[in-house]
């Protein structure tokens, strides 16, 4: 997984380059209070608020270990 | 006098390892006590297996907790082994935080001169034993490994084993001597022996065998040749409660209880028995059966009853009610005298003899012989559990096992197909008479001819507790009065503990033979079969047996698919029912699956596609134009579908949900593909793999079988395929990962190969899960339904509904026409086959004749 950040010009955003899987994660995130997303510019690119990058990282890291982790126990009772 | 010096040992070893231990550390008084406070509580109750009520579940369920705290406190990492001095304060230095905190640092253990030479490593906390395979002496000490410790895995190039107090018993009731261990494991150490694993050693091994837990008329007796360890184990509070029936005299005082009823071992030594061991002088006590009556516990135990056992030496017994039987093996295990359960079944005069034996041209391969002399490694039948990789020939063990002991069998299975399949074997590899070997299922409760035979059945059966038919009713009364030689359990994996609780408790067996291919559980009970029929006997190593062309070499390959952004999107919003499905209907995942399934119909080979889930495994099946079985297709069906999968050149891809998973007998199969799977079981895994490893082509030259496992990328599929592929890592298996598949794009009619067509699948797979009317529960195995009781009258009950609606809706007349699109593949088969047979000679001379005249008309 890679993801590569820019900052934009005017210092307000930065761009986001990354794979599509995380994209998606990072709507999603932003979803909750559409506080993130600038603009939504493809299926791997998009434009962040700069204020929200560090947020944005530390939200993103918890969100891919719950992706390799189960939600329920492992359950093989049969 | 050899026993008398052997008495004196062994009380003294008693005496220095219950002081060793409390000088040490706290074992685990824990576990002693809260047995006895919670059997106390339940009071004396009736013990009728009939009907389990509410006490006996409520029993059961204490039993297993105990089971549970118990098992964690025997191992040898529990506290009593380690001594604290001993270890890693003192040899400190910067790295040492790197292993495990400190914990796993054993620089302390000096390196031998020539280490390098040597090939085996030791954790001397946990026992655990690593071997260089790489080293000139590691097939030496392979051998000698197998039978002093269990192997845990096996790969390569590094096998690990581990040392447990079972395997220890194990190798030393095959005659080595604590001495020949410790010496041999010395040789061949990198560093000097730890001294906790020598205790560890010389405390398994030394108080071996002398107690023996024997079946004798029907009921339980804790044997041992020396009196005075029986008084000592009578005296202990756990046991002691459990020399009578119920608990309720425990309480008074333990004199009553102590010296207890004595069975003499042989004529003679009745009278010394009498007098010896009597010391409380119950007048009830010495006398026949007919003098007690004052005291019905009294009455249960006074029964003398003659051992068969044709040694001088007086051996002394007490008996124990059958349901105390586990308690009692794991507090003597407790107490550092493992209770051996050893069936002498050649002095066996008691039960009849069953004739039967293998057929002169039936061939055991070296690994099942192997197997089998771990069983009878003194002459006697011991009880344990033999792992065999699937298709490596369990069946044919368990039946020399019957062959060897020839007294009566009893074999439980899981479904009624096996059992039938059983019955099969039997007749097919042994000389046994039909009429000996009887069927016990819902639909036949045979009995045998003769006064002793076989009896097939499976769990269900034996332990249903509602209520029965007439019929089986009388049957199982048959099965729990008489003396069974040896007990097979098929798939013990599947089981669960409690009922193999029940079943032991009620049927009565000398010896128990469990067979399976994985002995693993995700739940970790896996140790408590340990108590319940016996150690791990052997367990054979995949690898080598591929090698040897037993089972079928395979390349496992993992795939990964990306998720489409707008199927992500989907994912991360959905819950946990609807993520699954959607991870199983990943359409590049779908593709990955097409284009394998064409590349290896054009090698020629069959394919079954795996699919846990149910709504993803008939989409891919509908839309592939392939050929299905699930838990829903009936039973003539599925006979058709699996017949022509294995004879028509036609069909080669069978689409399985889990009801293919075990015992499933398909030898033409060569390439597995998983496109769903539950969850992150290891066993289901292995279960799979192993409907491959019996490929008939196996034996060609540079055959390969193929076993492809679909995952989701960036899904929780990611987390549960590494879990599930531990087992078969373990056993030396390399999963490789397979990121793209290539020249997938150019696939002929790849399936979902435009974004509109991946947004419809998106669409339909949301709107038909939603409603949510998908029953995805499936009971049954491949071959009828299992466990008549439970889920099955629940799945029928659910089936009929009642709601109102017009006629007309009811003839079809309200809405539309009716088209079918997504045919399946199966009913094309019936109908082939239905109108090749149907047309009959007069009909088809009625068509030639319709067509002549056509033709001639045309001319005309």
């Amino acid at each position: 997984m890679f993801i590569i950040l820019t900052p934009v010009s005017d210092g307000v955003g930065v761009l986001i380059q990354c794979e599509p899987a995380i994209k998606s994660i990072i709507v999603h995130l932003d979803s909750v209070n559409n506080d993130i997303i600038i603009e939504d510019l493809d299926e791997q690119t998009l434009v962040v608020k700069e204020n929200m990058v560090q947020l944005l990282k530390q939200k993103l890291e918890d969100r891919l270990k719950e992706t390799y982790r189960p939600e329920e126990p492992l359950a093989d009772s049969d | 006098m050899p026993p008398k010096r052997k008495a004196v040992g062994a009380t003294q070893a008693g005496v220095a390892k219950a002081g060793r231990t409390s000088a040490l550390s706290t074992p685990g008084p824990a576990t002693p006590r809260s047995l006895e406070s919670s059997f106390q509580s339940d009071g004396d109750d009736d013990l009728d297996d009939d009907d389990v009520d509410e006490t006996i579940k409520r029993k059961e369920e204490v039993i297993a907790r105990e089971a549970d705290e118990f098992v964690n406190t025997w191992a040898v990492d529990s506290t009593r082994f380690q001594s604290r001095e001993q270890g890693n304060g003192s040899h400190r230095d910067g790295a040492t935080q790197f292993f495990g905190s400190g914990k796993r640092d054993f620089s302390y253990l000096n390196l031998k001169p020539d280490h390098d030479q040597k090939p085996l490593w030791i954790d001397p906390e946990k026992g655990t034993i690593i071997l260089e395979k790489f080293s000139p002496d590691a097939d030496r000490v392979t051998d000698f490994l197998v039978t002093i410790a269990e192997p845990k895995s096996r790969p390569h190039f590094l096998h690990e084993y581990q040392l447990t107090a079972h395997s220890l018993y194990a190798g030393v009731s095959i005659g080595l001597q604590s001495k020949d261990i410790i010496d041999t494991l010395d040789r061949f150490l990198k560093t000097p022996l730890p001294e906790s694993i020598r205790l560890f050693i010389e405390s398994c091994t030394k108080s071996y065998g002398k107690v023996k837990l024997v079946l004798n008329n029907n009921k339980y007796f804790v044997e041992s040749s020396d009196a005075d360890l029986l008084q000592k184990l009578l005296r202990d509070e756990v046991i002691g409660k459990w020399r009578v029936q119920g608990s309720g005299d425990i309480t008074t005082s333990y004199a009553p209880t102590m010296g207890g009823l004595v069975i003499p071992g042989t004529k003679d030594a009745a009278g010394v028995n009498q007098t010896d061991l009597n010391k409380n002088k119950k007048g009830a006590e010495d006398g026949a059966a007919a003098a007690t009556g004052t005291n019905e516990a009294d009455l249960y135990a006074a029964i003398n009853e003659e051992d068969d056992e044709d040694d001088k030496d007086a051996v002394h017994a007490f008996e124990i009610p059958e349901t105390a039987v586990e308690i009692v093996q794991r507090r003597c295990l407790d107490l550092g005298f493992p209770i051996l359960e050893e069936y002498d079944f050649r002095n066996d005069s008691n039960n009849a003899d069953l004739e039967i034996d293998l057929r002169p041209n039936t061939q055991i391969r070296p690994y099942q012989e192997q197997s089998l002399s771990k069983m009878f490694g003194n002459g006697r039948a011991k009880s344990g559990i033999i792992v065999l990789p699937c298709g490596a020939g369990k069946t044919l063990v368990g039946i020399t096992a019957a062959c060897t002991i020839k007294k009566g069998v009893i074999v439980l299975c899981t479904s009624s197909m096996s059992v039938v399949q059983w019955r099969q074997e039997f007749l097919k590899w042994s000389n046994i008479n039909p009429d000996d070997i009887a069927v016990f299922t819902a639909e036949s409760k045979n009995k045998f001819s003769g006064n002793t035979g076989i009896i097939v059945t499976t769990y269900s059966m034996v332990t249903n507790n509602r209520e029965r038919s007439h019929d089986s009713k009388k049957m199982m009364d048959f099965l729990k009065s008489r003396e069974w030689g040896l007990m097979l359990l098929d798939e013990v994996h599947v089981v669960p503990a409690d009922v193999f609780r029940r079943v032991i408790s009620s049927i009565k067996s000398h010896s128990k033979l469990g067979l399976t291919a994985t002995l693993l559980r995700e739940d970790d009970k896996i140790s408590h079969l340990n108590f319940l029929i016996g150690p791990k006997l052997y367990e054979a190593n995949w690898m080598e047996l591929s090698e040897k062309g037993h089972i079928a070499k395979v390349q496992c390959a993992e795939v990964w698919c990306p998720m489409p952004t707008e199927f992500y999107d989907e994912y991360l919003r959905a819950n946990s029912r609807m993520k699954r499905t959607l991870y199983a209907m990943n359409p590049r995942k779908f593709q990955a699956c097409q284009y394998l399934i064409n590349y290896h119909e054009a090698r020629g080979d069959k394919i079954i596609v795996f699919s846990d889930e149910l709504y993803s495994l008939k989409q891919y099946a509908l839309k592939l134009n392939k050929v299905f079985i699930y838990g829903g297709t009936g039973q003539a069906e599925r006979m058709q579908v699996l017949e022509n999968f294995q004879h028509n050149p036609q069909v080669n891809t069978l689409f399985l949900s889990k009801i293919g998973d075990t015992s499933l007998d398909l030898p033409e199969a060569t390439c597995l593909i998983q496109i769903s799977s539950h969850f992150g079981s290891r066993r289901q895994e292995a279960q799979r793999l192993g409907r491959i490893l019996r490929a008939k082509r196996r034996n060609d030259v540079g055959f390969n079988a193929f076993f492809y496992s679909l995952v989701s990328k960036d899904t929780q599929e990611m987390y549960y395929s590494s879990k599930r592929q531990a087992f078969l890592v373990d056993q030396g298996y390399a999963f490789k990962v397979i990121t793209q598949l290539a020249n997938i794009e150019n696939t002929p009619d790849l399936a979902f190969a435009t974004p509109q067509e991946r947004r419809e699948l998106l669409q339909r797979t949301l709107v038909d899960n939603e409603k949510g009317t998908e029953d995805d529960v499936e009971t049954d195995d491949l071959f009828g339904k299992v466990g008549r009781g439970r889920g099955g009258a629940k799945g029928r009950a659910a089936a009929v509904r009642r709601m109102a609606g017009t006629l007309g809706e009811l003839s079809g007349g309200q809405d539309m026409a009716y088209i079918e699109q997504n045919k399946a593949a199966n009913r094309g088969l019936k109908k082939k086959g239905a109108a090749k047979a149907e047309q009959s000679a007069f009909f088809k001379k009625l068509q030639r004749e319709k067509e002549r005249s056509r033709a001639l008309a045309r001319q005309g």
